[in-house]
This record gives C-alpha cells, structure tokens and sequence, in this order.
C-alpha cells in the first residue's frame, strides 16, 4: 500500500523529481565511467609502470570528494522538493497515518528515485567509459590494439557506495521535515506558496556598491600582492587569507543587493521600465533573487573554483610540455652530484667505511659508467650487466655524446655559513629587477666556457666566444625568469667576481641551448652563468655536478638504446650509486636518469591525468551548480503559477509571459557565471605569472574541450530549466481560476 | 469599435446567443449552460445572480472568453469571440474587457502602480501615457495614496479597488466582475460597489456583475437570475429605490428556494 503510494506520488512529481532524477543519474554516469580508468589503462595499451593504480586511486579519491559536492546539492535540491509538499505529508497525518508510515512512503520514493537513478546512470556510464577507451589512448598517445566491451567491479561498487552515503544523507534530511513539524504547519505550509520578500531598494543597492567595493579591492590586492606560493611567510599568507575573506565577503554582498541595485537602477529608465511585462519580469527578479541570494554566491564561487582550477591546470601541464622539446637535447642522460667539503665531513662522522672525499677535477661519467656495480643480496655489490648479460659500459651505444660539468656558485674553502658569489636575487637587483612571484632566490650555477662550446657543438649550434671577460646566461626556467635574465643581459649588466669584470655578450637568454638533461617537465637548468674557463678556476668554485649527454650511435634503434639504458628485464635497479675515486666516495650517480622516450611519456600521462581531473572535477561542480540554479528556477516558476494565469486572463500573450521567465532565467544563469569569470579572469591574471616559471605559456585546446562540456552542461540545464518552466506556465494558465 | 461608436448605433456591447456548454463525454454529461441568451446595451450595469452551481460562473467564463462555449455564439462589440483564435483572443481580452475577481489576483511582488500599468504595458502603451492614465484612474477610485504600496500593505477594500483600478485603465468595452465583494467585509463591500456605481454612470463604464449576494445586485440595473444553466427570469430595477429593488430581488431569490438568505 505504502509502495502504492510513493510510486504514484513520483510519478504525480515526476516534473519535481526529473531534474533531481538527471542530476544524480549524470553523477553515475561521471563517478563510473571516471573510475574505469585503471581498467581503460590496459585497454588502451598504456604499459608505463604504475599508472594504472595512479590514476586508479586518484579518480577514486577524488570521486569520494565530489561525492561529498553531490551529496550536498542533492540535499539541497531535495530540501526545495520537500518544502512544496509539506501540505501532502500533513494531509497524510491528518488522514491517520503515522509519521512513521510518512516516513517511509518517503524514503520509498527516495529510494524510487535513486533507483532509477542508478540505473540509468551505470547504462549512460557504461557506455561513456567504451567511448573514453579510445580519448585515453588519444590522451596518452597510445593506440586501442583490441578493442572489447568491458565492465568494471571496482567503479561499480565505488559508484554505488557513494549514492548510497547520498541516499542515506537525503534521507536523514528528509525525515526530520516529517518529523519536526507539526501538522498545523503542514497543513498551512501550501496556503502561502510565495513569500514575498521585498527589501529596502535603497539599502539593498548600498550593499551591491559595498560588495562590488570590497571585490574590487579584493582584485587589486590579489594583482598587487600575487598568490603566496612559497607559504612559508605568514605575513604573505594572512594577507592572501584577508584577500580571500574580502573576495568571499563581497560577492554574498553583490548577490544580497543585486534586486534592489537593478530595479534602482531600471525603475528609473522610465522608458525601458514601464514597457510590456519589464515591472512584473523585475520585482519577480529581485523576489527570486532575494530569496536565493546566498546560493547564487555559492554558485559563484563554485564556478570560479571549476575555472580557475582547470584553467590553471592544463595551461601549468602546457607550460611543462612546451619545453619538452628543448627539454630533452640527448636520446640518454645521466648525471652525478659531487660532495663538497661540508658534505663530505657530515659523512664521514661516526662510521669509518666508505670514507668520504671531494675531487676538484670532473670525473669521465663514460669511463665511470663501466664501473657501476649493482647490490647483491648477501649486502656486497657485484659489477652491473645490461640487459644482454655483458658488461654494462655506456660506451657500447653510444655515438655521439657530451659531458658538462656544472659549478656551485659556492668558492671552495669558505669558512661558516657559506656565502654564494653571486644569488639570483643579487643578479636581478644589478638590473633594477625583482623576483617574480613565487621564484625563491638561490645561488647561481657556472659553467666554463669550453664546456658550454663542447655542449654546443653536440647540439650542432655555433660555438660562442666570450674572449676574456664575456657572461652569458642559459636557463630554460620559464619566461618568468628568462625575461628578467634578458633584463640584465641587454642593460649589459657588469658582473665583478674575484677580480675579474666580466660584460654580456649576448643581449638575451637562449632557452633552447639551454637544457643540460632530459627532465620532465621541460625545466632543468634555472640559470647558469657561462664564463670564461679561468674565472671558474679563479674563484676556485666547487663542482656541482656533471651531466652526460649521449645520442645511441647508428646501429642502435631508440628502443635497443632505452633498453640498454634502462636495463630492461633486470629485476635490480641502480641501488649502488657511490662513484670511487682513490678509495673516496667523491660523489653519487643521480637517480633521475630518463630516456627522452620517458620524458614524452610521462608529459602524456601528465597532460592525460590532470586533463582527466580536470574535466572529472570541473564537470562535476558545474552539474551541481546548473542543478542547484535550476531547480531553485522551476520551483519559483512554479510559485509563480497563479500570477502566469492572472497574467493571461487579463490578456496577455502566453509568449510573453514565457519570454518573460526566459530573461528571469538567464539572468539568474548569467549572473552567477559573470561573476565566477570575473572571479577567474583576476586569478588565473596572477596564476599564469606562476605558470610562466615553468615554460611558455598557451592556453590549451584542453582548456577550450573542457569549457564546450561545461558549456554544454550549464547551457543543458538552462535549457531544461526554460522548457520545463514553459510547461509549467502552460499548465497554469490552462487550469481553472 | 468604440463603446461610444457601438452606442451611437444602438448595437448592445455584449449579445449572448443560445450559447450551451457541456462538461464530461458520452454518459457523463454536465448541462452546465443550457440555451442561454441576453445582451447588454452599452452604459448598463447588469448582475447575474443564481446559487451555487447553476452555471453563473460558467456563464462569466464564457462571455469572457475564459472558457469555451459548446455551441452558439457570444458577440461582443460586434465581433463573435467564440470564432477567434488564442492570439486574437488574447488582444482581444487585453482591449475590449477588464476583470475583477473575487480574491483580488494582485501580483504580490508588484507594487499598486505597477499592477494597474500592467495592461497597458502589455499593450505597449507609450510609458508617460501609462503612469498619466494609472494616476487618473488612481484617482477616481480613491487609491492615490496606496500607488506605491504592495498587496500585502493594502487592506482587503483597497486590494479590491486596485483590482478594480486595473480592469478599468484600458478604458474596456465591458467589465466582467466575478463575486467582486465575495471576500470583503460590509463596509469594503459598499464602498467598492459605490465606485463600480460612480463609474458606471459618470464614466458610461459597461459592467457585468456575478454574485450571490443581493445587495451587491440592488446596486445594478438589471438582475438576470439563473437556475440550472438556464435563464430563470430577470428583474430591471426602472424607477425603483436601491431598498425596493433590493427587496423585489429578495423575493425572486426566495423563490428560486431561497439561496440568498445569507445575503444580509
């Protein structure tokens, strides 16, 4: 009997029920379909060690936070159907059912529509994850060997867990309407369907101005001050905190006195006021708006975040891949750090064996190469082999190759704290130049003349000549501070170290000569200065590090040399990192080395992952956003049923009526969305300056793929909201007085 | 056509001819109207009286193109609106007719002034000319002072009269009341019937009134009394006095088996 009931009870609320219904279903489709990733992985042939539980238990940890999103709108949504059938549940009571029968033909109906929910959103998922098989594979630049049809145990379950927390929220929400209320308030609650909530017009655009002050200064701050991104100032942080709370603060201001700055504003344009159905289409306005002031800042806010983060997002992953290029100059590179003084004697303390020491001359990383030794099991090392079981020596594939060393900006000997002969901040103050935000200072790398001419001639460049006192400076470390270094560079900035004063010779960085190894993310080297050989040994600098460069020579295909390299097959990795010189361990071999195969990899599962994310999060929060608007939207239109029929019998045209909740409609749907851009347009102003430390920035044909699917969304949801509103209008002017 | 025009040629504002309505299909049938035919010359003022369910309300419904007539014809300054098409039935309801209701169907979040402009913004009247006919019209019935006031600042009366105030700024052929007094209290009852009075014969207004309250129909000139979707008979009240026109239509009610008696 109680089953009776809730089925009919949604079917008579299906209109009520069929954007909650679309919600939560869209939800499943998203949850589910963003979950199969890890099994999209294999299908799409992406064998890259790991990935496949990366992205697995990423999607899935984000998913129990927009669940978290989800949950909270469908309460929310829920709440409004809940409110408008009030006089139901009293009724109900009144006919002698217990609140507890009440109860449950609701959660009946709950569980009705979660249901349906459900079920439609796993087919519409199911079938989204076969498509999304073949954009990962695009995404990570793989191809779909064998295609089949695949489910998924683990999305699913995921999936379900999460609607069931959202079912059993719901419900508790619920509940308590049924069981709080007394039934006179029931009862009464259908009298009233409109609360007329009109405010002062002069008060409410005094707060529009005050909101739109504080979000003013908000964005001149934030263009002033820059994002903290160090966070380790707390000054900086509380003035981003305060920034944060002005921006927040402001835009429930502008939403709290939009009605009343626009019908200010409007009522008097007397031409443009007192024009077809302009009063009625503005009081509604400003009564909806009013009424959901607070939940159109919410979605405001919310849009900006989706923005900004996937705006963010993809241009910082295009940043990375736009140096990828010039990232990697050498089909292999390996590098190896050097101790300095200080180092050595911190190891040394204590245990005697190995003993420690520093070199003053770079060591042949090819020669050393042949000496690399692997652990064995009884904890002593054995020499290691490559993949074919021989000796491994670089020098077996290697053609053309190239080492550099690279110096501290540190002079050997220095006693206490020591001081660098030149930090980038004292370089960028020689030109009337700050840090950009978010760049930390830190000493400056040197490289000797010769090296840099040997690197060259293995890039097939033009040698330079910096005669007796010339600088250059390499970096490949993003515009942000390549522009400054092309400041010093052509102020022909002079620079005295140890005696000697050396002049630019060139007027700006070449960041395509300027990478030392194969890095992910495009960015190795955040500044080195090229001097002349004898200032080096002048200023009696310590070495850094040495890096080798090598192209496989003809005969070894890419794949026989990355195999090689990587030792392919062997279960042990390079744990023995120690290079011996003279029974000193004067240095070790760097963890990090890539093949330039690898770094192209890694920048796709890169760019494929946070894409990924991106529209996984932003597609989400801009549902729940849509969601919220629109059913705020058709609840008010059908507040607004008694007026529509008023409307109609004094004559007029249904169209009008309907073209009137149309302008309502999208600006409600604009406003929220106005401001989010605007919101987002000022971050992403102070986000890119960051994003510039790490490459060129362009904004992505992703960024332009993720906003045609809000797009889509959020145009999808007006869109219903219009039509559904249009039915609604029908029905109440076709209803009898 | 003007009212004036159609008075000038003796033609009635309003001619009802044998109009039935029928509600529910094949062995289910409601007779609401049952070959029901009047006029109503330009400048009267007219009452429809019957008691609950014998069709008054169908009958208003009807003329004023709220509804539609199973057969027969409604013509209304010349022109048959049960032959017009939803468009020109809307310009024509917006043109020809105005309409007080019983609950006054104020918009709420409207103020006084906007709610009587509405008609004329609809019909895209020029904005001084809207706020110069509000202002007058404001003033015949007495609401100057509540202009910038919402529905829910109104008293019950003043509520009505701004109803009132907007079925008549577009200057319309007829005026259609339903129960206009069916929720006011006896004072607000007698004074928005006195200004229906005052702009029937100062302004020449045609009013249609249904109710079931025989005082507010002592107000008329013509009491059409119908009983089970037909015309029952119909009283003019001539020379006769408000009370005796009040106590004859006492009568006639009484007879038709008393339904008036909570009138007073």
């Amino acid at each position: 009997m109680l089953c009776k009931l809730a089925w009919g009870n949604v079917r008579r609320a299906r209109r009520d029920y069929l954007v909650y219904l679309v919600t939560l279903g869209i939800g499943v489709m998203v949850f589910y379909a963003f979950n199969t990733i890890s099994v999209q992985v294999d299908i799409a042939g992406i064998k890259e060690l790991g990935m496949r539980e990366l992205m697995g238990s990423l999607m899935a940890g984000m998913t129990i936070f927009l669940a978290f999103v989800m949950g909270f709108l469908l309460v929310y949504a829920n709440n409004f159907i809940m409110k408008r059938r009030k006089k139901e549940f009293g009724l109900y009571q009144v006919l002698g059912m217990s609140r507890w029968q009440v109860a449950r033909v609701m959660a009946l109906e709950t569980v009705i529509v979660s249901v349906a929910a459900l079920a439609a959103g796993l087919v519409a998922g199911i079938a989204l994850s076969q498509l999304m098989v073949f954009s990962t594979a695009a995404l990570f630049k793989t191809q779909v060997s064998n295609f089949r049809f695949f489910l998924s145990g683990t999305a699913f379950f995921i999936t379900v867990g999460c609607l069931a927390a959202i079912f059993l929220v719901t419900l508790v929400f619920n509940l308590r309407v049924v069981a709080k209320a007394k039934i006179v308030d029931l009862m009464s609650a259908g009298r009233r369907g409109e609360v007329v909530r009109v405010r002062n017009p002069w008060i409410s655009a005094a707060v529009f101005v005050v909101g739109a002050v504080l979000t003013g200064v908000a964005y001149a701050r934030l263009l002033h001050d820059g994002m903290p991104v160090m966070m380790d100032d707390p000054a900086e942080m509380n003035r981003f905190y305060l920034t944060t709370a002005l921006v927040i603060v402001g835009t429930i201001l502008l939403f709290f006195g939009l009605s009343g700055f626009l019908l200010k504003v409007l009522s008097h344009a007397r031409n443009i006021y007192w024009r077809g159905l302009a009063p009625f289409t503005l009081r509604q306005l400003s009564s909806r708006v009013n009424t959901v002031s607070f939940s159109l800042a919410v979605v405001a806010m919310v849009l900006f975040l989706a923005i900004t983060s996937v705006t963010s997002g993809t241009s910082l992953l295009a940043a990375m891949n736009s140096g990828l290029e010039n990232g990697t100059p050498a089909d292999y590179t390996v590098g190896m750090m050097y101790f300095d003084q200080q180092a050595a004697d911190a190891r040394n303390d204590g245990d005697a064996s190995p003993s420690y020491g520093v070199t003053t001359q770079p060591l042949d990383l090819m020669a050393e190469s042949a000496h690399r030794t692997v652990s064995t099991k009884d904890g002593g090392t054995k020499p290691m082999t490559a993949d074919d079981g021989r000796a491994y020596n670089l020098a077996d594939i290697a053609g053309k190759h190239v080492q550099v060393n690279l110096y501290s900006g540190y002079s050997a000997g220095q006693a206490g704290t020591p001081k660098p002969v030149l930090s980038v901040a004292a370089l960028f103050k020689m030109a009337g130049a700050s840090l950009p935000t978010g760049a930390g200072d830190a000493a400056l790398y040197f490289m000797k003349e010769s090296d840099y001419n040997r690197y060259l001639v293995f890039r097939g460049a033009k040698q330079v000549d910096l005669g007796e006192s010339g600088y250059l400076i390499t970096s490949d470390a993003g515009t942000s501070m390549t522009n400054v270094y092309d400041k010093v560079l052509a102020a022909g900035t002079e620079l005295k170290l140890g005696g000697h004063s050396l002049k630019p010779v060139a007027s700006s960085v070449d960041a395509t000569l300027s990478a030392f190894s194969d890095t992910p993310g495009g960015s190795s080297n955040p500044g080195t200065i090229v001097v002349p050989d004898g200032v080096v040994d002048d200023l009696n600098l310590t070495l850094e590090l040495s890096s080798l460069l090598v192209n496989y020579k003809d005969g070894i295909s890419t794949e026989q040399g990355d195999a090689y390299v990587t030792r392919a097959g062997q279960d042990s990795s390079y744990d023995n990192v120690n290079i011996v010189q003279d029974g000193h361990v004067v240095g070790v071999w760097s963890y990090m080395t890539l093949t330039r195969t690898e770094v192209y990899e890694s920048a796709n599962s890169m760019s494929a992952m946070v894409s990924y994310l991106a529209i996984y999060i932003g597609m989400v929060l801009v549902v729940a956003c849509a969601a919220i608007l629109t059913i705020q939207q058709l609840s008010g239109v059908s507040d607004a049923g008694p007026s529509c029929r008023m409307l109609s019998e004094i004559g007029t045209p249904t169209r009008q009526v309907n073209h009137s909740f149309l302008v309502q409609q999208a600006v409600l749907f604009a406003f929220p969305l106005a401001v989010g851009i605007a919101h987002s347009a000022v971050a992403l102003h102070v986000v890119i300056g960051i994003v510039e430390l790490f490459g060129h920035v362009e904004i992505s044909g992703m960024v332009g793929l993720a906003c045609a699917i809000f797009a889509v969304c959020y145009g999808g949801y007006f869109l219903i909201t219009y039509h559904m509103s249009r039915k609604v209008i029908r029905d109440a002017i076709a209803a009898r007085a | 056509m003007t009212t004036q025009e159609s008075q000038a040629l003796g033609r009635p504002v309003l001619a009802v001819k044998h109009i039935q309505k029928v509600y529910g299909a094949r062995g289910n049938v409601t007779r609401a109207l049952q070959d029901v035919s009047f006029t109503v010359e330009a400048g009267e003022f007219v009452s429809i009286m019957g008691p609950s369910g014998s069709g008054k309300s169908t009958l208003l419904n009807c003329v004023s193109t709220i509804d539609s007539v199973t057969s027969g014809e409604v013509h209304i300054n010349g022109a048959d609106v049960t032959r017009l098409g939803p468009q020109k039935l809307t310009r024509f309801r917006r043109e020809q007719l105005g309409f007080i209701f019983q609950a006054s169907n104020l918009l709420d979040t409207l103020t006084a002034r906007e709610n009587i402009a509405l008609p004329l913004t609809i019909a895209r009247v020029k904005p001084d000319e809207v706020l110069k006919r509000v202002e007058d019209v404001a003033a015949r019935l007495s609401i100057t002072q509540v202009l910038d006031k919402y529905p829910y600042q109104m008293s019950g009366g003043q509520q009505q009269r701004v109803a009132a105030a907007r079925a008549l700024v577009t200057n319309p052929a007829l005026i259609m009341a339903d129960e206009p007094t069916g929720a006011l209290d006896s004072k607000n009852a007698r004074l928005l019937l006195e200004s229906l009075e005052t702009l029937n014969q100062r302004d020449g207004a045609t009013v249609l009134m249904v109710t079931h309250d025989s005082f507010a129909a002592s107000y008329t000139h013509r009491v059409l009394f119908i009983r089970d979707g037909r015309l029952f008979t119909e009283l003019h009240r001539g020379e006769m006095s408000r009370q005796q026109f009040f106590d004859r239509i006492m009568q006639v009610v009484a007879m038709m088996g008393g339904e008036g008696n909570d009138a007073l």
